[in-house]
Formats: structure tokens, sequence, C-alpha cells
């Protein structure tokens, strides 16, 4: 018994798999077809970009903010607070910046896709589009995907940016650090090499964001739960998959530039 | 009746169309002919595989076997782009209407005009075809208003409009009356048949709804059991003493 | 129209996010950039070293404190030559002598590695792009140990001569006992008492300044065992073995000039002798004194020295070392208890 259910549960994941990466090729291929579904690429950058900046903006704030705080007291003891703009900032950039962020878009737009395709699924109106010669997956999916692949790496500059400007504003009144030595301590630790591979690194998370959300909503069971399920599993499937990209990331990365 | 021969005035034919979903099979052997400028009314009960059989016979769903011939070609023959060049000429009410909510009742109406400049040519400004859409179904006053905003009637003629835009020659009705009040139906069976008079269009019309089907109904299948059980018009269907017909005029 | 000029002002809300976003990427990248000299004119030099000190590719160069330039590249020549290619900003090139040296040093106590383009004599040409320069060596820690080291040695020589001498005056050879023995000095004598009494002061004074050295250091001890097993514990170990024997030689001169006061006092014919000559015993106390001050001086040495391995306590790098050595004599105290 026990194994017979092992092996079907492992033979549902290895078909979700399948099924996802059969999406993601069908992705590669139409993409580059014609027509090009300009207007509503734009349309959904405005959506998942400009929409989602309050929220990256606010929690990278936050997380500058916190994270300057929580190990002020620990440099301190090491009479180390001047290092903490390199710290903050090396941190922020290779990984806090890019994972939050990410995650936070799982949220927000990974959902926000499995909703909104399942439920015109449901209500068929991907169907309606079909009928009336639009090819929803141009339409909806391809549009959609790009849109999250190439506005993520904003999301992530910018919250970013707002985060090292939180914790320079931590810095600047415990520790009365200017705003040009914090910041010229932060870039003169930084190198490419972290630069490169976390804005590459974004890229892959926004694709992951926009193919699972796109998938879970393109393949919506009918009815209301299916949404909600969706919805759901759209963000779960998402973020375990930013951690797996992460990884895989931190490995090229390490192969390609020394630590 | 002439089974298995292609009538030249047919628009459609469906032969010995068989759909399963695992081991069940929702369509065993179903044929069908479609004439020119008809209102073909199929009734069935719910999950008799009407809707499925209409998906199949516009290419949403695939079908396992038969063979489905829309105005003279066979659709496995055709490729992707083939197949939307021959939906222009076909359109589709949903049964739910399926308005697209993220957009107002003109873009839902220009939506379907983006891809069909073959039929149209370039179109500059697709106004005027809205709004005589939108005037046929007697609605041009919401033109601006988002579906959200729209009662389950409107969002029926919207829906209806927006597969008039196109100006087909033939009209699939999935279920045209359902979760509308009677007397919204009634205006919704009405302004079915003006459409039909002022298009020229070729419809079938999928409904368990007996009043709709009295009404538009030149001829009706009843879909029983995956197979067209009965053929005839409503006066005929009525007469007949088959138990399983007889359910359905109660 | 009205949906129109919303897509319209959409466009150019999505416009502005992606050039905000894009204009903060490039100048991130413009930073980092100019941080690693690469954009701007630059030119390239050379220095050589024996040592690079885990010198990385990207440090940076300093010439007078200011960044100048990075280091482009590291590759041994031979046994004991690496050569660093480093890139100097132009402008920086026209002030940098050519015979300019290199040093490499550390940013902070434990920061990256750095070098230091020392500025060379101002008759000497300035240097040119793909010039070689030279290199110091780094003083180090040992150095400054080793240097302190032979700094003792001499105070214990010093200190050994002096015993000689106060011995030869006991013993009554030599010029000086004999002028001890001449008869014509018994009018001083109470002055000279005197000065005899100043000199014991002095000599007292001067014991407690070796006592507090020699107190100070072993306070150290633990300090000092902490770096027994290196090189610099083992100078550590014969600057204090110095010390002891300035010590004991200490105490035997004292105890010498002791023997010759009391002679002097009982009245033998030394006394007369004595107090004939004034200067003698006056140079016999400035040179306790003067043995006094460097007596005095090496114990502030020492407190320094002890200043400094408490400060080492302190750092972050050696404070866990520390820690543990303090929580095993706790556990050892434990077990005497126990």
């Amino acid at each position: 018994m026990g194994t017979q259910k092992t092996i079907n549960s492992l033979q549902v994941f290895l078909t979700e798999v399948g099924d996802i990466s059969y999406f993601a090729g069908r992705f590669f291929t139409d993409v580059f077809k014609r027509p090009f579904e300009f207007k509503e690429f734009l349309r959904q950058c405005y959506n998942m970009g400009n929409r989602s900046l309050l929220l990256v903006g606010v929690t990278g704030f936050i997380i500058g903010l916190v994270f300057t705080l929580q190990s002020r007291p620990t440099l301190q003891e090491f009479g180390a607070v001047a290092w903490m703009p390199s710290m903050v900032g090396i941190s922020i950039i290779r990984e806090i910046g890019p994972i939050i962020t990410a995650l936070i878009c799982a949220g927000r737009i990974g959902s926000g896709i499995g909703a909104e395709l399942g439920s015109m699924r449901v209500t068929e109106q991907i169907d309606a589009m079909e009928v009336s010669g639009t090819n929803p997956f141009k339409y909806l999916v391809i549009t959609r995907i790009l849109a999250t692949t190439f506005m993520l790496p904003i999301l992530v500059i910018i919250g970013d940016a707002i985060a090292l400007y939180g914790s320079y504003l931590v810095e600047n009144i415990k520790g009365d650090v200017s705003f040009q030595l914090y910041f010229s301590e932060v870039f003169s630790s930084l190198e490419f090499g972290d630069v490169i591979p976390s804005t590459i690194k974004s890229f892959f998370f926004g694709f992951a964001i926009g193919l699972v959300g796109c998938y879970k909503g393109y393949n919506c069971d009918k009815g209301t739960e299916g949404v909600g399920l969706a919805a759901n599993s759209a963000v779960v499937y998402t973020s375990l998959l930013l951690f797996v990209i992460d990884f895989v990331a931190v490995l090229v990365a390490d192969l390609f530039y020394e630590l | 009746m002439k089974k298995n021969t292609i009538n030249s005035n047919a628009v459609i034919t469906i032969r010995d169309l068989k759909k399963s979903y695992g081991d069940n099979y929702v369509l065993n052997g179903f044929n069908l002919d479609l004439y020119e400028g008809e209102n073909l009314v199929i009734m069935g009960k719910s999950g008799s595989g009407k809707s499925v059989m209409i998906k199949c016979l516009i290419g949403l769903e695939e079908h396992d076997s038969g063979t489905v011939i829309i105005m003279g070609k066979n659709i496995d023959d055709l490729d992707h782009d083939e197949l939307d060049e021959l939906r222009t000429e076909i359109g589709f009410l949903f049964q739910g209407s399926a308005l697209y909510d993220s957009m107002s009742v003109r873009e839902n109406l220009e939506f379907p005009l983006r891809r069909h400049t073959k039929k149209f040519g370039e179109i500059n400004d697709a106004s005027p075809l809205v709004m005589e859409a939108l005037e046929s179904v007697g609605l041009a006053r919401a033109v601006d208003l988002m579906p959200s905003e729209l009662s389950g009637g409107m969002k029926r003629r919207i829906a209806l409009a927006r597969t008039l835009i196109l100006k087909p020659q033939i009209i699939l009705y999935d279920e045209p009356t359902t979760g509308l009040d009677p007397i919204t139906s009634k205006e919704i069976v009405l302004l079915m048949k003006s459409v039909q008079e002022k298009y020229k269009t070729s419809s079938i019309i999928i409904t368990h709804d007996v009043d709709c089907a009295r009404a538009i109904s030149n001829r009706m299948i009843l879909l029983v059991d995956g197979i067209n059980y009965a053929e005839g018009t409503y006066e005929e269907l009525v007469e007949m003493e088959d138990p399983k017909i007889k359910a359905f005029f109660k | 129209m009205k949906a129109l000029d919303k897509t319209t002002a959409q466009k150019i809300k999505l416009a502005i996010f992606v050039i905000a976003g894009l204009s903060l990427f490039i100048l991130g990248v413009y930073l980092i950039g100019n941080q690693q000299s690469m954009f701007g004119s630059n030119a390239r030099i050379f220095a050589t070293f024996n040592n690079i000190n885990g010198l990385k590719i990207g440090n940076n160069v300093r010439y007078g404190g200011l960044n100048v330039g990075t280091v482009k590249g590291i590759r041994m020549v031979n046994d004991s030559t690496i050569v660093v290619d480093l890139t100097i900003k132009k402008d920086a090139l026209g002030y940098i002598r050519k015979n300019a040296k290199a040093a490499l040093g550390t940013d902070g106590l434990v920061g990256n590695m750095i070098i230091n383009i020392v500025p060379g004599s101002e008759e000497i040409g300035l240097l040119n792009a793909e010039d070689t320069i030279h290199s110091y060596r780094r003083i180090t820690t040992e150095d400054m140990l080793s240097t302190l080291n032979v700094t003792n040695e001499n105070a214990a020589m010093l200190t050994a001569d002096l015993l000689k001498i106060t011995r030869a005056i006991n013993s009554g050879e030599g010029t000086i006992s004999y002028l001890l023995k001449d008869s014509t000095m018994a009018l001083n004598l109470e002055q000279s008492i005197r000065y005899f009494r100043q000199t014991a002061a002095s000599t007292s004074k001067m014991i407690s300044h070796m006592d507090d050295l020699i107190v100070s250091l072993n306070n150290k001890n633990n300090v000092i065992g902490l770096l027994r097993d290196s090189v610099t514990a083992n100078q550590l170990k014969s600057v204090v073995s110095n010390l002891e024997t300035t010590g004991n030689d200490m105490n035997k001169l004292v105890a010498n000039l002791n023997a010759t006061v009391t002679r002097a006092k009982e009245g033998d014919g030394a006394i007369n002798y004595l107090s004939n000559d004034k200067s003698l015993v006056k140079k016999i106390d400035t040179s306790v004194n003067s043995l006094d001050a460097t007596l005095h001086n090496l114990n502030e040495a020492s407190i320094k020295l002890n200043e400094n391995l408490e400060a080492l306590k302190h750092n972050i790098l050696f404070r866990g070392y520390f820690k543990k050595l303090e929580k095993e004599k706790e556990k050892q105290l434990e077990k005497e208890i126990k």
C-alpha cells in the first residue's frame, strides 16, 4: 500500500513536471512566431511592473531597515560598524533583494495570473478567444510570461535601491554616516560578479513566476474550486521553484565568478 | 432519411462522430446535417454530450473518430491558420456569455476583429462595426460599460453582438437561455430570430429548454446515449410514443 | 476617447518605471566599474614583490592614501619574484616618480589588502606606462620584537659592567680603591655619608621600579604564554630572562654597595679615603640614577607592551582565542577546587 501510494504520487509529480516542461516548450516555440501581441504585452507589463512597485518598494524598504538594525549590534560588538554598508550591500544585491522581490511577486503576480487565467478558463473566455480566431496561448500566456520575465529584474533593481536606502537611513540616524560615504562604501565592495549573476537570476525568477502562474491558470479545472486551487498552487509551486532556481543560479555563478 | 450521404445544401455535415473521456463514451456515432438558412435545435439531457459535440464541431475539443465537414472543408485537414479563417464564418455564443472581464464592451466587440484582417481588410476604425452589431442586439448605449456592470440578459446580448461582428454564416448557440428568467429568455429567442432574418445565418441551437426549442426550431435532433436518437420538426417529435422522447415534452 | 487616454497614461507610467529601473542599473554598473577603474583612461604599470601576502585581483592601489587604480593581474616570474599588474589612472601617473616603491598594506586591521605606492625622490624623472617599480619589505611585529630584544640585551650588559665596577671598588682594586685608601678624605665624611644616603634612596626607588617591572611582566605571563610556541614567544622569553639577569645583577650591586657603606661607617681606614672624594660618590649616584631612569623607562615600556597585549586581547580576531583561554583557566580552577 505504502509503496503504491509513493509510486502514484511520484507519477503525479512527474506528470506535472512533464506538463510544465511541455508548456514551457510551447512557450519557446510560439514566442518567436507572428503575430506579436505587443499591446497586451505592454498592458501586462504595466499591471505587473507598476502595480507591484508599491508592494516591492515597501517590502524592500522594511527589509533594508530591519536587516541593518538587526545586524548592527553584532557588528558593533566586533567594532566593525564601518563594514555595515559593504555587508548590507552585498547581501541585498546578491541574494535578499532578488529572492524577496521574487517571492513577493510570486504572491502577487503569480496568484493573480493563476486566478485570472483560471477564471477565464472556467467561464470559457479562453475558448471564446480560440473561436474568435485569436490564439489565446499567444495572447494570454506568452505576453504574461514575457512581462514577468522583463519586469522582475527591474523590480529587483528598484527594490534593491530602496532597501539600500532604508539601510542607509538607519546608518545615518544611528551612526551618523553620510549619504555619499554610505553609497561609496556599498559600491566599493560590490563587483560585477555580484550584480550580473543576480540580475540574470532575476530574469529566471520572473520567467518561473509567469510560467507556473500561466500553466496553473491555463490548465485550470472547471468550477470555482478550480480557480482557487489554480491560484493557490501557482504560488506554492512558484515559491518552491524560485528556491530551486536560486540554488542552481548560485552554483552556476560560482563556476563563472570565483567567490 | 438520407443517411451517410453528403447533401449539397448542407453547410455542416457530421458523420459517425465519436468522443470518449477514458472509458466513458459521450458521443458514440453521432450524425448531423445542417442545411442553409435553417435553425436546427439539438436537445438532450445535461451531460448527454451536446456541448462536447458542438466543441468538437468547432475544434475546441478533438474528436476520437468520425468526420466533420464545415462548408465543404474537413476540419481534420486544416492547419491552425486555416481553421482560424474558417472560424470567422462561424459565430459561437457560449453558455455563460464568456465576455472578457478585463475589457469594456467596446473592446470585447473589437477583439474578434483584430485577427481577421483577411475578411475585412485593414480596419482603421472599428467603431461603425461595433455600433452596428450593438444596435442589432439593441444595446448601443452599453458600449463603454464593463461586463461586470451588465445584467445576465445584457451579457448574453453583448455576447451575441460579439459573434455577429464577424458577420458569420453559421451561429452555434450553446444553451442561449440557461440561467435567464423566462421573460428575458423570450427576449433572447426573439432576438435570435431577428438576427437570423437580418444576417441570413444557419444556426445550431443546443438547449434543454422546450419553449425555446418550439419557438425557434425548423428541425430538431434529440441526442440520447451519444447518438441522434430522433429527428424531425417539433410537432413530429411531440407526437412520438417512445418513452425516452416523451420524457422531453412533459 | 476616454479609454485611449487611459492606455496612453499607462504607457507613460510604464515607460517611467522601466527607465527608472534601467537607469538605476546603469548607475550601479557605472559606479562599480568606476571603482574598478574600468572606465576612463588608464595606464598599466608593474610592481615586483617577494611576497604578496594574499593580494587579489581587484584590490585597490593607493598613492598618498588616494585610490588611483586596481590590481589587474598577478603572476610569478621566478622562484622568489611575483609581478603584479597595476592599472593606474593616467592623471595620477603624472605624479609618480621612477623610484617610487610599492608596499603592501591592509585596509583597516582585517580589511582587504591594498598596495600603497610610496613617493620617490623628486630629482628622479616621472614614471611611464609599462614601467616596473620595486617594493618594500613589509615591517612586521616580529621585526619590532627583535629590535626590543637587542635593546634589552644592551641593558643587561650595561648592568653587568656596573656590577664589575662596584665589585672592584669593594675589593680594593685599581684607582678607585687606591683613592679610597687615601688618608686625606676624612674631613668630608659627613658630606659623603649624605650623598650615600641619597644614593641609597635612589637605589631603593630603582629597586621598586624594578619590582614593578617584574610584577607587570609577571602579570603578563598568561599573555606571553599564549605565544609560547612561536618565534615571537621565544624572543619575548629571552627579553624576560635578560631582564631577570639584570635584576639579579642589580641585587648583587646593591648588596655590594651596602657592604661599602657599612665599612665606611665602621670607620676602617677606608672612611677617610672615601670622604675625601665627593665627586666619585656623586658619580656613583648619578650612574645609579640613570640606571634607575633606564629601568623606569623599561618599566614603562613593559606597561605599554602589556597595554598592547591587552588591546590585542580586545581585538575581535584574537578575542575568541582569549576567551577560550580564560575558559580553560576556569576549568582548571574548578578542577583544583574539586
